[in-house]
């Protein structure tokens, strides 16, 4: 039982503790597929990986800032700010580059300001929210707009029977696993955050490692990996929308807390995160399923956002 | 001028919240392309939008010399709101909106602070996830539409004036003033400083550390809440969205002020003439014909702006 | 044997802090070199620059005849310079194979990280000192003496050339340190040079063959082991003969004022009684981190005893005795907790002298009540502690070490504080500033104070204290009038029980 208890709480490893999230997942499964009749349908699984495929984007990238011991709060900006650029009248083929040119160059500007200018990265990314969303206002005031049609056909058609969300979702993890676990790049990122939680700032710098430089990159990734999800919901929405992406911030934090990511830094896992991030898209589904206001939801997400952060253990007190 | 000379030129100069330069620039802008704007009743009004920003500031440099941050201050001031303008309590008089609005506050800061000290969760996610509850909970409560209309009385309250000021910025100040005070005088603002410049060596030297904190938690709560009543009392109908960016301006004003996590150079008075920067900025934004969206891109660069002054500075 | 490191008149400052000038040293291949000193003589500074962490002033550092620019421990690493600090340097999320190769990853031939090839490797180097460790064990899983051993490893594996040790044998137990000198002597047979900084005496003379002595940031001078006696080594360091720092013992001991009784600071640990009379110093003296700091932090409430009861001028301490409150509670008593961390946990840096000794006495009052000034208070205590300062509006930062000290023993001075319990009072002291301070405490206990101290230097104990107790495996094992103990008395005491526990 005792060795059971240690692999959900995962207390010696640098995975944190994804076992119990997957337990809560499998259970509201299991109570959904009896206590609702349209749950296990597979027109609400496809539903449920299209709900929960721009979280799970999002949330990858947001883990990587938070394995350094930072946030980025500028993510859910980063997605109105995408849908908003696709819905402009251009063609595809500038459009796409376009938005992940910009994306890197919010990365960019985070991380540069967080590690050169010595900003808290919440500071930093909210600063750069503000400015993403007013930008994006000012190109689409209210949702409108056309996407371009090869966006719109790679979120909604299939092949062999199955849906091309699964395909998004699969390479996005694919390139995520590939960064985190079998490149030099993912193993600094946990060096990194490791010395930041345990205190000792020089560590990772004294092995070689260049710091600044990889979490600067860590911004970039969670810009764009965050504009993936724009371009993604885009495509399922049409139009460009400036308020498609919020609440995302708040969304994606929860979801890697959710999966056994340390907030202070250096520990979690890719499937944590996906995982935390099934968990919030199956809770939406469920609630949606037994027709709760979406308003109760929300406290509903503040909540479990509330429970597992303030159940993991940190020393420093504040920010 | 030697070398070390121009350093401490450059140190004293620094050293000056930047809220009291942006004032004075912008003071000069308007001065100089609308001076018939600067006069004191039209100043008066400007002054009154931005009275529930400049008491939850005082709040917020609380929370923010003990390096924390308080983003819940929107749910309150909502909810608060909600109180008034529901009829949720009907014929309740004045002081019993008022005891709401301060024991909702105190209850909320104090679940604020104490997540934050006891628990040390991170001081955002605790209050913006607050801040979510609380929303959608009024959200929820209101179906989300608009719930009725604020008493009368509060309306008139709001509009009176002692000469040409009107009534609610000199609240304002007041508070301000007692706050200064308070932070100045008491031993509390001994272990503000304290643990804002080291929470460790504030334990060893026998400050109560948690305590300094949940307390600052609770005072920003109730201080919420009262920015909730004044700003119920500055509209005629009650609304789902109403105060939603103040405590992101909140924070705006306080680092413009001078007050960075854990540092109050800028005291009280530094974030005071914060917000009345933002008051005048929202004038000359308005005068110049820039929008919504090009306000918020604005809002962005200064907090942008004023944290990388003093990152810089501090790193150096 | 050749020279492999050549380091020529360095010179490195902190701010105003002059801590190296004009040092050379060097190390041939195959010798074991002790670079001694005082605590503050400038001997990590040295290291740290040719470990690459700081860079000097003036001066240069060649490596086999050229001349090198270490801007990181990367670049000392890559011309092979190999440390193991005092502070922990590996990543506790990681593995043992992972730190050991951490920035220097092996890659397959698809780019991504070879893992079989970093534990082969990993495991080659770990057997070869002996230690049978899975490489992909977490280090957060590790002993102490562990870390300091796959620090070690880390070197062997990088094929270093030079390997520097700092305080290598702090946290080790007896056995241990004879695996480590086995591994030093076979690094020395292979032509590597060993920088071994140690406190202990009989380590160097044991181990080392040459000694290179530092004092004041100052080159004394470098000497065949063989040539020296350990007190001819302990003047060269202290410059003088060593009593004439301390102030004269005290003979009277007044009532207790502190008694430890049946004290387990460990589940497993055997009971342990101290007692401490006003007019009294005690030391706590032993080898490192045997349990002295938790025993002076359980006083505080922040190590959590497993039993036992904590008496303050006849007032019991009820347990469990809380760590967030638990400082208050003393400090209402009496009693005032000198950490060991000036920086950290001492002093604010950024604030004024008067802040820094006022917050003392405003800490006991309650927190609505109206400051007070205690401007003469301030005066008064920065005058009779010769507090060098332009005044009492002065940042803490700006100063030198050992007036940081004085402001910060200031304020428990300031608030009547009549027991204290110090933790290395003389970190990062000058050797003027030194004497001042033992001066102070003997004032101190003269009117009628009693102090605790613990410090990782031995020599220190015995001059400033009048009785110490040796603590070893979170016990203490022996009792000793300070004029009568050793370093050498103090080290057998406390591995004398090693023995027994080996052999029971």
């Amino acid at each position: 039982m005792r060795k059971y208890i240690d692999i959900l709480t995962r207390r010696n490893t640098r995975q944190g503790a994804w076992g119990f999230p997957l337990l809560v997942f499998l259970g509201i499964c299991v109570w959904l597929s009896f206590n609702t009749a349209r749950f296990a349908t597979i027109e609400n699984a496809e539903n449920l990986i299209a709900q929960a495929m721009p979280l799970i984007i999002v949330a990858i990238g947001q883990m990587l800032v938070v394995l350094v011991g930072g946030l980025d709060l500028s993510v859910g900006a980063v997605i109105s700010f995408t849908t908003a650029i696709l819905s402009l009248d251009a063609p595809t083929i500038v459009l796409l580059p376009v938005v992940f040119v910009l994306a890197a160059l919010v990365g960019l500007m985070n991380g540069l300001v967080v590690t050169r200018c010595n900003v808290h990265p919440i500071i930093a990314t909210l600063a750069m929210q503000y400015m993403l969303l007013g930008a994006t206002r000012l190109i689409r005031p209210v949702s409108g707009g056309e996407i371009p049609q090869l966006v719109l056909d790679s979120v909604s058609g299939e092949f062999f029977g199955i849906p091309f969300p699964v395909f998004w979702g699969i390479v996005v993890v694919l390139i995520a696993w590939k960064l985190l676990y079998r490149s030099r790049y993912g193993l600094h990122l946990f060096a990194i955050g490791g010395g930041m939680a345990s205190g000792q700032t020089d560590a990772a710098h004294n092995f070689g490692i260049a710091v600044r430089r990889n979490i600067v990159l860590a911004y970039v990734g969670s810009a764009c990996f965050a504009t993936i999800a724009g371009i993604f919901l885009a495509g399922r929405i049409t139009s460009g929308d400036p308020n498609v992406g919020l609440l995302f911030e708040l969304d994606s934090i929860t979801a890697v807390a959710l999966g056994g990511t340390q907030l202070s830094g250096g520990v979690g896992s890719l499937q944590g995160t996906v995982i935390g991030a099934l968990v919030l898209a199956l809770m939406s589904n469920g609630m949606n399923l037994v027709n709760l206001s979406p308003f109760v939801q929300t406290v509903v997400k503040g909540g479990i956002l509330l429970i597992v952060v303030g159940l993991q253990s940190r020393k420093k007190m504040g920010l | 001028m030697s070398k070390i000379q121009l350093q401490t030129l450059v140190q004293r100069v620094l050293r000056i919240p930047p809220s009291y330069l942006v004032f004075i620039s912008l003071f000069l802008i308007l001065w100089l392309t609308r001076p018939q704007m600067l006069n004191l009743n039209i100043l008066g009004v400007f002054l009154r939008q931005v009275a529930p920003l400049g008491i939850l500031v005082l709040g917020q440099l609380l929370v923010m010399r003990v390096k924390s941050i308080d983003l819940s201050g929107g749910g309150v001031i909502l909810l608060v709101n909600y109180y008034i303008s529901s009829g949720m309590f009907p014929g309740a008089s004045l002081p019993a909106f008022i005891f709401l609005a301060v024991a909702t506050g105190f209850i909320v800061g104090m679940f604020n602070g104490w997540m934050i000290a006891k628990r040390r969760v991170s001081a955002v996610i605790v209050t913006l996830a607050v801040s979510i509850i609380l929303i959608g909970m009024v959200q929820f409560l209101s179906s989300g539409s608009p719930p009725g209309n604020v008493p009368t009385f509060l309306r008139d309250i709001y509009n009176t004036r002692t000469g040409v000021m009107p009534n609610p910025v000199i609240f304002w100040a007041f508070l301000t003033l007692i706050m200064s005070l308070f932070l100045s005088l008491s031993v509390y603002g001994r272990f503000v400083t304290s643990v804002g410049e080291s929470a460790e060596a504030a334990h060893f030297s026998g400050v109560p550390v948690e305590r300094t904190v949940i307390v600052a938690h609770t005072m920003a709560g109730v201080i919420a809440g009262i920015a909730g009543l004044v700003q119920t009392a500055s509209i005629a109908v009650g609304s789902v969205r109403i105060g939603l960016d103040l405590p992101i301006l909140a924070v705006a004003a306080t680092i413009l002020g001078g007050v960075a996590f854990g540092r109050g150079e800028g005291g009280v008075w530094g974030p005071f003439f914060g917000v009345l920067s933002f008051s005048l900025l929202f004038v000359v934004l308005t005068i110049y014909g820039v929008g919504e969206p090009g306000k918020l891109v604005v809002q962005g660069v200064i907090i942008l702006l004023a944290a990388v002054f003093y990152g810089i500075r501090s790193k150096s | 044997m050749t020279i492999i490191v050549e380091m020529h008149g360095i010179s490195k400052a902190f701010g105003h802090n002059q801590v190296l000038n004009s040092v050379s040293f060097s190390l041939n291949s195959g010798s074991v070199h002790a670079l001694m000193g005082e605590n503050g003589a400038g001997k990590s500074t040295l290291m740290k620059i040719l470990a690459g962490v700081h860079q000097p002033d003036a001066g240069q550092v060649k490596i086999n005849g050229q001349k090198v620019n270490l801007l990181s421990p990367r670049d000392a690493l890559d011309s092979g310079i190999s440390t193991v600090f005092q502070e922990h340097s590996l990543l506790p999320n990681l593995s043992i194979a992972e730190n050991m190769f951490l920035g220097r990853e092996p890659l397959t031939r698809t780019g991504a990280i070879d893992y079989d090839a970093m534990i082969r490797d990993t495991r080659r180097a770990l057997d070869e000192l002996g230690l049978d460790l899975d490489p992909t064990r977490l280090v957060s899983t590790l002993t102490i003496g562990e870390r300091q051993f796959v620090e070690i490893a880390h070197g062997i594996e990088a094929d270093a050339s030079v390997m520097i040790l700092d305080e290598p044998t702090a946290a080790l137990n007896a056995a241990d340190v004879e695996v480590l000198n086995t591994s030093i002597r076979k690094l020395c047979e292979r032509g590597k040079a060993v920088v071994y900084i140690s406190h202990r005496m009989e380590e160097i003379f044991n181990i080392c063959d040459t000694v290179t002595v530092l004092k004041d940031g100052k080159l004394v001078g470098e000497q065949a082991i063989s040539d020296l006696t350990p007190n001819v080594l302990i003047e060269m360091m202290v410059g003088r003969e060593l009593t004439s720092l301390f102030p004269a013992r005290s003979t009277m001991a007044g009532e207790v004022v502190l008694e430890l009784k049946d004290i387990q600071l460990t589940e497993n640990a055997r009971p342990l009684s101290l007692t401490l009379h006003r007019g009294e110093i005690v030391a706590l003296a032993g080898l490192e981190g045997q349990g002295q700091q938790k025993l002076s932090r359980a006083l505080i409430g922040q190590h959590a005893l497993f039993s036992g009861q904590i008496r303050v001028k006849g007032v019991i301490l009820e347990l469990p005795f809380s760590g967030i409150t638990g400082i208050r509670r003393t400090q209402k008593l009496g009693l005032g907790f000198v950490p060991e961390d000036r920086k950290e946990e001492g002093l604010f840096l950024e604030l004024p002298i008067l802040h820094n000794i006022v917050i003392g006495l405003h800490s006991r009052r309650a927190a609505i009540a109206l400051v007070r000034k205690y401007r003469p208070v301030v005066a008064d205590i920065m005058q009779s502690m010769n507090v060098k300062a332009p005044n009492a509006n002065a940042r803490v930062r700006s100063l030198s070490g050992g007036n940081q000290q004085k402001v910060l023993l200031g304020r428990y001075l300031a608030a009547k504080t009549d027991i204290l319990v110090i933790e290395e009072p003389t970190r990062g002291v000058d050797i003027g500033a030194k004497s001042e301070i033992y001066r102070l405490l003997r004032e101190f206990t003269e009117q009628g104070g009693a102090i605790l101290v613990l410090s990782r230097e031995t020599l220190e104990l015995i001059g400033l204290s009048d009785r110490l107790y040796v603590v070893h495996e979170n016990t203490i094992v022996a009792e000793m009038l300070a004029i009568e103990a050793t370093e050498h008395s103090i080290l057998n005491a406390a591995l004398k029980t090693d023995k027994k526990a080996h052999y029971a």
